[in-house]
């Protein structure tokens, strides 16, 4: 690896540092103490950022997915799993917060809400697309057939986004909030949504250079059997 | 477009009459999942409303899910997929006419299954009948829109299966979702707001399914 290349890479794995102590310091100390849930509250710091970059990982794995389809690109396709398993990773942190803030605020783990159900269906279907990806072994036929399928998800999200507004259950839509736990919810985007690119961004290089092994293994096995 | 899509389902149709290998096998794999839930439903009477939505559309697709599979993989191991391929047709006309061989097998399980649950549960069918009808439509319309996509994406793999219902369920999950409410809803006799915004939903799911199906079914038969 060239010089430049580690010092932009140390560059880029201090400021993710530097954004998350920001989003525990935003969280624990900037925002306020709620009122009505108390520390409690300060879960939605969480919650509510990676719910965002999961919908986001959803659509930049479509959009990888596209990419592919149209240009035969296997680099797509890496972006494409690697948007998909941050975005699956993000979705299953939504559920797993949310079910604890709904233990605080309603008294149950879960409840068939609108908006958690929605939550769930997103989990499924990506579930099922990076389940499906790992049954296939030939990487452009595995690379296509995830295309067709993140594509597919991807038009569920504004329909199922489309029943939460039509079916308004327990949880809160844009609540009112001071301008500190604004700012705080803000910090916390930015520092959340950092730390998911450079893990999407490891992910990527990672099957970039499996890629590279599979490729060097099977030239290799060629000229053996020459 | 139509007249290949019409010679196309003409040709699966009578193939399944002669040979009668894949509808039986379908209708009576929904018929024991019924009498099984229906046997293991010991509920109240104004408790089973709320379960045989559910049930009944989850029973339909994992019936239909065998039919929906050898629609696409049935051709391939017939030596005929190759020939359907090189028909000049569009790749979109053989989506539709697989669509719609796949959405009549399911329409004629639900046919079969509906009244089966309701009367096996005890709960009003007849003073139903449209409503549910109404229900039946969009989700088999959106059941085999996604199978049918799904089988393509499966066939050539030699799990296909099992990799069809992998692939198919999770898309499935929502049509299954809005059948369920929406039959629990007309079972309880209540077809208020909620029954009319998750008939809307379903239609949408059905429509996007489809138009989205239609696009992708290129890709998704590829070699």
């Amino acid at each position: 690896m060239s010089a430049r290349r580690s010092i932009s890479r140390v560059a880029a794995e201090s400021s993710v540092a530097v954004l998350l102590a920001a989003v525990v310091v935003a969280a624990a100390l900037l925002a306020p103490r709620e009122a009505t849930m108390g520390d409690a509250q300060r879960i939605v710091y969480l919650h509510v950022p990676v719910a965002w970059l999961a919908l986001l990982g959803f659509l930049a794995m479509a959009a990888g997915g596209a990419c592919y389809l149209a240009r035969r690109d296997l680099r797509f396709d890496h972006a494409a799993q690697a948007a998909g398993e941050v975005g699956w990773l993000g979705c299953t942190l939504t559920l797993v917060t949310g079910s604890l803030w709904a233990h605080e605020a309603w008294g149950a783990w879960w409840e068939w809400e609108p908006r958690l159900t929605s939550a769930l269906v997103l989990w499924v279907i990506s579930s099922g697309i990076l389940l499906v990806r790992s049954t296939i072994d030939d990487p452009h036929r595995k690379a296509r057939v995830a295309a067709v399928l993140a594509i597919l998800g991807a038009l569920d999200v504004p329909l199922v986004v489309l029943a939460t507004r039509w079916f308004r259950g327990m949880h809160p839509v844009a609540p009112e909030l001071d301008p500190s736990m604004r700012a705080a919810l803000w910090i916390s985007f930015l520092g959340l949504a950092a730390l998911f690119a450079w893990l999407g961004e490891c992910r990527r290089n990672q099957l970039r250079l499996g890629q590279h092994v599979a490729e060097l293994a099977r030239r290799s096995s060629a000229l053996v059997g020459m | 477009m139509f007249a290949d899509c019409c010679r196309i389902i003409h040709k699966d149709l009578v193939s399944e009459f002669r040979s009668r290998r894949a509808w039986p096998a379908m209708l009576l794999v929904g018929v024991v999942a019924a009498l099984v839930f229906s046997l293991q439903m010991d509920l109240l009477p104004h408790e089973k409303p709320r379960l045989v939505g559910g049930l009944l559309w989850v029973s339909v697709f994992l019936a239909g899910a065998a039919v929906i599979e050898r629609s696409v993989a049935g051709e391939r191991d017939d030596g005929c997929w190759d020939g359907l391929r090189m028909m000049p047709i569009a790749p979109g006309a053989l989506y539709v006419a697989k669509l719609a061989v796949n959405f009549l097998a399911l329409l004629a399980l639900g046919c079969l299954l509906l009244p089966l649950y309701f009367l096996l549960s005890d709960l009003p069918l007849l003073s139903h009948v449209r409503a549910l009808a109404s229900v039946a439509l969009p989700a088999c319309l959106g059941l085999a829109a996604v199978g049918t996509l799904a089988a393509a994406l499966s066939a050539g793999n030699g799990r296909s299966g099992s990799l069809l219902l992998l692939v198919a369920m999770p898309l499935v999950f929502p049509v299954i979702l809005a059948a369920a409410e929406c039959t629990r809803l007309a079972a309880e006799d209540r077809f208020d707001d909620a029954w009319w915004r998750w008939m809307q939903l379903l239609w949408a799911f059905a429509i996007v399914f489809v138009t989205a199906g239609t696009l992708l079914f290129d890709y998704a038969i590829e070699e």
